[in-house]
């Protein structure tokens, strides 16, 4: 194993040095770095160009220069190193600061859309593979595909058309009309007539559920002006507790399981203990307290569960656990709601909430709350940009493997077993089907790193995608070598890791020293 | 047993109170409170947030790395000089802040004084050091590398790396300093037709001396005036210098707010307060500032928005309240579709034209005017500028910008007349049955010249002509201006819309922004004499000399200016269009929040 | 797999236990996907028209304009084209020269077109190649070829769009040799090229696995008993089994293909005006978004109908090739057994 990955860093770093050659010679080939002064008139222009070409060495060969930057380069390889120069861009600044800056840009813009993206793409992937060939598969296949067809400008443009102009209008004057509420209402009806697995009237039903308590949520959130003050409330907090209860146990445990149930409710009751219980001590919120709020709620539900006991303690102990985890989350949405109208009405938002560009308010105070809905409000829209068209690949994926899995002999044993369907596709399928994943997630992290250069581009966050390619028009190699470099390290390394988790979840997969 | 599950649990219990207590944040008393600060401390205050493309890079905008706009226009926020531009192209003195004074006409003799009491923002006066720092960067004069064809340095070194042009006060021998210890009088050396523009203030010279290692601004300008002039041919080592140069060409680069404050002074109204890296720049009154007009914004912020559609979609969201986007007719369009902001339009300061090679297939004259009978201009101007400034009309001088009371005049007499209309019948005679090939270059990522392009192949095709596209993307096609490979090019000039020393880099002999060998006695000569002279009315004529000259043999065809677009939120008054480079800035003390 | 096939669909049993061949069975199932077949009917409708109605390399169209000729505006070019058949002089309108948007349109998906095709088939035929040699033949030949797989893997895509810049300009053009070859649609070839040099990668590394698990199948060992060739071995028993993988991989990459194009012109780096190619045209429209829409729109809807009926047509070959996706149907199950029988007593 130990001689495996050595081998595997060895090659990686012959292979970064060759790729890395041909990329210096590629940027230095790929333009006049002269550009900007060609068309000047100005009186000093041959000697800007004088100081440019001596800027970047310019009568210097390309393979030499390349060894000029390699002979710095190579002081960051070494770990613990003090010294690593990557060189300066054009304008002077150092590209370890630009790389450090721009990667921060591209952590905060795609984190949220990965994460989402593969959980609900996989979530999708199983559902459809459960009812394939059903109206439902055929549906979120087809929305998926449009999704991943769409030129993500496009779609950016749209979102900030109608999800940020268009809502922030909306919300000057948040009033449903008639037909907008028809119109929901159906949508939701068509989507809630997929769901059933079949017979018309059954289909029929759920569609007439879907629209009814569609229209009724828009007429309640309307007439209670909840747009400008939104927030659950203590009910609405409860009402959701149980809900998750019911759905984790669903999920985890099975509504039969009665012990995992009950501890799912006791932790929904000690939540709303908690939700009166800690609203002063919230108004002092920081990042840490409620990391270690999370966790201490997930303990709390899993100490519950350990206390139900029964048959199948871990069961309960899960049941419960998540349960926490999720009315935690709820609590803290509600608590992000109530600071709303402050945001809503601080000078520098005026009423106009979403954002279409950049990352935060210049200049907003606030605290905790006000920061984090301000970096909601900026991040939503690239984020569900990012997230639709990174959908489709993980929900196709998911579905093939869930596919392979469940027509594998040993969930026909499972289910001749006598094993519930649930307990067949939680337990034995699911977790099998994610192994492949695994090697896709890797890559795509790794590939995410590297910036999402569109999606930079039009909400104007200056990260990896942005710094790579304004200096590549600039004919600028060093920016351009830095962001390489980073990206080539980063599919070395999660393509070594991909290898490795492989070899972890399939115990069939072994590595060859 | 039960016990003492019970006790662990109120001890964690009381531990994670413990922890939960010491991380819980200690700003303000609450969470109302803090946030009712916020907006407080925006709330009697006036601010303006404005999109600008570019992201600041240095407080040094002179230097070779600094020079970018973004860079050019907090300067022009933050420091004030002896003349600034109106958007009339008038250079207006600032003189509540210094004066400077012509001595005498030959030898060319100027005088510049700072006013008494004008200081940098953090108390220092502003003084002849200064000046004397500003006037060693800007003329070269301690300079003494020698470099070969190739641009190496061989020997000696250039000190400065300064991105303006040093032909003017290189002109100019170490100035005395005035009694005064706030005014120097620097004496050219022959007459300099751009003098008014030759100098300005620039960068603190206490901070550049401490930056250096130097003990104070005294021990710096006694360095620069003992230090003898740059020789090339006997270049000496003056570790001193090289160490203050250094300090100048990268000292003030930055891109986060500098621990060091001293890169930040200012002695124009606004002073920078905080910067975020990428994404936007602060600034706010200096409350020193007590000299020249009072401006009636208190914050004005800076967001960077480089795409046109976001920053109009910015616009429209309320996150930005001035844009100047890419001027487009739908960019024009889609911003009279809102409701509560206003837009400006005008022509820039930069205009595309046509230019054919002397040489080549345009090596007779008749092949070169049949072409330019060809060029219609006015579609090329009806397709492209038109959308966005519906009256606009081709220009019809090489040399003058529209607008210029020169530029009236010249048309009048440089032969202009003869291209407004296209005239296939009076080429096809020109041509006389040839078929000559024409490769056009231009730069194929430019909507307008590709338009230009499109409209030009067609026409010129009636005529008899072959038309090769020779178009290339943005990042190669300044390459190709050089090296040749064309035979008529489409491509724009940017002016500063003042001084005269420009021309010469166009359209002399052998000049390097001239590409197509344009090579003319008369016009050469008008040129010679132009730089030497100081009065505007000779200045003029020799200028229109050579426009004649240009249509006379045939150069090719100024097409149009390009149009400039500035769109506001309305709440804002004082807003005026400019066309040159320091665009909206260049009167922002006149800005205003409507109540 | 042939237990459970009696359990199956009835449709698909039959003609399995009837012994089709590998190539029946495939075209049959392929058949039976309906979106697909209509993506199919959808995707060669587009072809077609883009090809014969502004003509192609010199041989003339059918429709009245081409996408250089600038007529003159009528309005602001708006779409004349009323429902239902009424299409007027310019149905999908013109742009702010007078170009008629139907001819670049039409003209668009041909350069994307041709992109799509020559990135799929270069991407698809080296990755065979590499995948395929580094999967039979092992030893130093892999190790070689996966190094330079990883190699090509990491540089980032746009360098190479970028450095096709400066080689376009002396390689192509009115009057060179691959322009004669390419009617005029030179620059997008050589787009191709460069894509489909470094887009073969993913396709390399799946058919070298595909490969690796085939050669120590038996029936190859009994082939190579049999002394037959390398070249048999490999062209007659290992790739005929690895070309589910090959093609629908191969619709994937040409999927994407479009995109890529799209994005490329976004950033400049695409096909170079006065050409267009679909992504440049709504690139280069995103102003007229809310303005003149129709700029936008129509190259859009192009790039979504061409994209999404590859996709789709894609997802019906996998279906085809790989047989176990199909018999898993968790509910139907039941159903079918009921069904089944009840056609036994029918």
């Amino acid at each position: 194993m130990v001689t495996y990955i050595v081998r595997r860093l060895v090659t990686a770093v012959l292979i970064l040095l060759a790729a890395s050659f041909l990329v210096y010679l590629l940027t230095a080939a790929s333009g006049d770095p002269l550009q900007q002064y060609r068309q000047s008139s100005l009186p000093n222009k041959e000697q800007l160009i004088q100081q440019r070409i001596q800027l970047l060495n310019l009568n210097t060969p390309a393979p030499l220069r390349y060894f000029d930057w390699l002979g710095g380069a190579a002081g960051c390889l070494i770990p613990f190193a003090a010294e690593c120069d990557l060189g300066k861009s054009i304008q002077g600044i150092e590209v370890t600061t630009l790389l450090a800056r721009a990667m921060g840009q591209t952590i905060q813009l795609v984190t949220a859309a990965t994460i989402l993206a593969i959980i609900i793409g996989i979530a999708l992937g199983i559902i459809t593979a459960l009812r394939q060939y059903s109206g439902l598969d055929y549906g979120v296949t087809f929305m998926a595909f449009l999704f991943f067809s769409l030129p993500i400008f496009w779609v950016a443009v749209l979102l900030k058309e109608y999800g940020a102009i268009g809502f922030n209008n909306f919300l000057n004057q948040p009033n449903i009309g008639l037909s907008a509420m028809g119109i929901i209402g159906l949508v939701a009806g068509f989507i809630c007539y997929l769901v059933p697995k079949s017979g018309v009237k059954r289909k029929l039903i759920a569609a007439a559920i879907g629209f009814v308590a569609a229209v009724a949520l828009c007429w309640y959130l309307d007439i209670s002006g909840w747009f400008l003050t939104p927030g659950f409330g203590a009910i609405g907090v409860a009402l959701m507790g149980v809900a998750a209860a019911y759905l984790v146990t669903v999920l985890t445990a099975g509504l039969r399981n009665r012990k995992a149930l009950y501890s799912a409710l006791i932790t929904v009751g000690l939540g709303m203990i908690a939700y009166f219980a800690i609203q002063p001590l919230l108004d002092l919120a920081t990042i840490l307290m409620i990391i270690i709020l999370g966790v201490g709620a997930v303990l709390v539900g899993v100490a519950v569960g350990y206390l139900m006991g029964g048959f199948d303690r871990r069961q309960s102990m899960n049941a419960a656990g998540l349960t926490a985890f999720l009315m935690g989350f709820v609590i803290l949405l509600d608590r992000y709601m109530q600071e709303w109208p402050e945001y809503f009405n601080n000078s520098r938002i005026g009423g106009r909430p979403i954002a279409t560009i950049g990352s935060s308010t210049p200049n907003l105070e606030g605290n905790f709350w006000i920061a984090g809905l301000d970096i909601f409000t900026h991040l939503l829209l690239p984020t569900i940009a990012l997230m639709l068209i990174s959908l489709a690949s993980y929900s196709r994926y998911s579905r093939a493997s869930m596919l392979e899995i469940m027509n594998q002999d040993y969930i026909r044993t499972a289910r001749a077993k006598g094993l519930t369907e649930r307990t067949v596709v939680m337990r034995h399928a699911f977790r099998n089907a994610l192994i492949p994943l695994a090697t896709l997630v890797a890559f795509d992290i790794g590939a995410l790193i590297g910036g999402a250069i569109i999606t930079e581009a039009v909400f104007a966050f200056s990260g990896m995608g942005q710094l790579f390619v304004d200096a590549l028009n600039a004919v600028d190699p060093n920016p351009v070598m830095g962001v390489f470099l980073i990206t080539g390290i980063l599919a070395m390394t999660f393509n070594l890791v991909a290898d490795l988790i492989y070899s972890v979840l399939d115990p069939r997969v072994r590595v060859k020293a | 047993m039960r016990f003492g599950r019970t006790s662990k649990a109120v001890g964690t219990a009381a531990i994670a109170a413990l922890a939960l207590s010491a991380c819980a944040s200690t700003e303000g008393g609450g969470g109302g409170d803090s946030t009712e600060g916020g907006s407080q401390a925006s709330g009697g205050n006036t601010s303006v947030t404005v999109a600008e493309v570019n992201q600041f890079t240095s407080f040094n905008s002179n230097s070779a790395t600094g020079n970018v706009d973004i860079n050019g226009t907090i300067e022009y926020l933050t420091q004030w000089d002896f003349n600034y531009l109106t958007n009339d192209l008038e250079l207006k003195r600032r003189e509540e802040f210094g004066t400077y004074k012509k001595l005498s006409e030959d030898p060319l003799k100027i005088k510049y004084t700072i006013n008494e009491g004008v200081v940098w923002s953090d108390g220092t006066p502003i003084d002849a050091g200064d000046l004397m720092l500003a006037w060693a960067v800007q003329s070269g004069h301690f300079d003494d590398a020698k470099t070969n064809d190739a641009g190496d340095v061989v020997s000696g070194t250039n000190y400065f790396s300064y991105a303006g042009s040093t032909s003017g006060l290189g002109l100019t021998d170490v100035p005395e300093i005035g009694d005064d210890g706030r005014s120097i009088t620097m004496t050219y050396s022959k007459p300099y037709a751009d003098w008014e523009i030759a100098f300005g203030v620039g960068l603190p010279a206490h901070v550049v001396a401490k930056g250096a290692g130097l003990k104070n601004e005294q021990a710096l300008t006694d360095l620069l005036l003992s230090a003898p002039e740059g020789d090339p041919e006997n270049p000496k080592k003056r570790p001193k210098l090289k160490k203050v140069a250094n300090f100048w060409n990268t000292g003030f680069d930055t891109t986060t707010f500098p621990s060091n404050k001293g890169l930040t002074l200012s002695s124009g109204p606004y002073m920078v307060e905080s910067m975020v890296p990428d994404r936007s720049m602060t600034l706010v009154r200096n409350p020193e500032y007590d000299w020249g007009p009072e401006p009636k914004i208190d914050e004005i912020v800076i967001r960077y928005i480089p795409e046109s559609p976001s920053q109009v979609q910015a616009l429209q969201n309320g996150e930005v309240d001035i844009i100047a986007p890419q001027a487009s007719g739908d960019i024009k369009a889609s911003l009279e579709q809102l409701s509560g902001f206003k837009m400006l339009t005008g022509q820039m300061l930069s205009f595309d034209h046509i230019d054919l090679k002397y040489g080549g297939v345009f090596k007779d004259v008749d092949v070169r005017k049949a072409f330019m009978n060809t060029i219609p201009r006015n579609q090329i101007v009806q397709s492209t500028i038109a959308q966005v400034i519906p009256d606009a009309k081709p220009r019809d001088s090489h040399v003058f910008d529209m607008g210029t009371p020169g530029y009236k005049a010249s048309v009048k007499v440089n032969g202009s007349e003869n291209w407004q209309e296209v005239d296939i019948q009076k080429a096809k005679e020109l041509l006389n049955g040839r078929t000559p090939k024409v490769k056009i270059m231009y730069n194929a990522d430019n909507p307008n010249r590709v338009d230009a392009y499109t409209l030009i192949a067609e026409s010129a095709e009636k005529a008899g002509f072959n038309v090769v596209d020779g178009g290339l993307p943005g990042n190669k096609w300044g390459a190709a201006l050089t090296a040749g490979g064309w035979d008529a090019t489409i491509f724009g000039w940017i002016s500063d819309g003042v001084g005269v020393t420009g021309v010469p880099q166009l359209y002399g002999c052998g000049s390097a922004s001239n590409f197509t060998g344009f090579c003319d006695e008369k016009a050469q000569q008008a040129m010679d004499e132009l730089i030497v002279t100081t009065d505007p009315q000779k200045q003029q004529e020799l200028k229109i000399t050579v426009d004649k000259r240009l249509f006379e043999t045939g150069y090719g065809l100024p097409l149009f200016q390009s149009p400039g677009i500035i769109a506001y939120n309305d709440k804002l008054k004082g807003i005026e269009f400019m066309g040159n480079q320091t665009g909206v800035w260049w009167n922002f003390w006149e800005w205003e929040v409507a109540k | 797999m042939s237990t459970s096939a009696e359990n199956e669909n009835p449709d698909t049993a039959t003609p399995e236990a009837r012994g089709l061949s590998q190539g029946q069975l495939v075209r049959k199932r392929f058949f039976g996907h309906t979106a697909a077949v209509i993506s199919m009917f959808v995707f060669a409708g587009i072809v077609i028209l883009a090809f014969t109605s502004v003509g192609y390399a010199g041989i003339p169209g059918w429709y009245q304009w081409n996408y250089i000729e600038t007529p003159p505006i009528q309005g602001r070019g708006e779409p004349t084209w009323e429902l239902p058949f009424d299409f007027g002089q310019h149905p999908f309108g013109q742009d702010s020269v007078g170009r008629d948007m139907f001819a670049m349109t039409m003209r668009g998906a041909q350069l994307s077109l041709i992109v799509m095709f020559i990135i799929g088939a270069l991407g698809g035929i080296l990755g065979v190649i590499i995948g395929g040699v580094s999967g039979y033949f092992r030893g130093w030949v892999e190790a070689v070829l996966m190094r330079l797989t990883d190699t090509v893997i990491i540089i980032p895509l746009i360098i190479l769009a970028a450095v096709l810049g400066t080689i376009s300009q002396t390689m192509t053009g009115r009057g060179t040799i691959a322009n004669a070859i390419f009617g005029g649609s030179d620059g997008v070839v050589l787009l191709g090229l460069f894509v489909g040099v470094i887009i073969w990668t993913g396709l390399a590394r799946l058919v070298r696995g595909e490969f690796l698990s085939l050669r120590e199948r038996e029936f190859v060992d009994a082939a190579r008993i049999a002394g037959a060739s390398d070249r048999r071995i490999i062209f007659k028993h290992i790739l005929p089994n690895a070309v589910g993988v090959i093609i629908v991989n191969t619709t994937l990459v040409m999927a994407s293909a479009i995109l890529l194009e799209t994005a490329l012109s976004f950033l400049g780096m695409g096909v170079q005006a006065p050409d267009v190619s679909l992504g440049s045209l709504i690139s280069d429209n995103q102003q007229a978004f809310t303005t003149r829409p129709w700029l936008f729109w129509w190259p859009g809807l192009f790039i979504i109908a061409i994209c999404l009926s590859i996709n789709f047509i894609g997802d019906g070959l996998r279906d085809a090739f790989d047989p176990r996706q199909k018999k898993f149907r968790a509910k139907k199950a039941k159903d079918t057994r009921a069904s089944s029988s009840a056609e036994a007593k029918a």
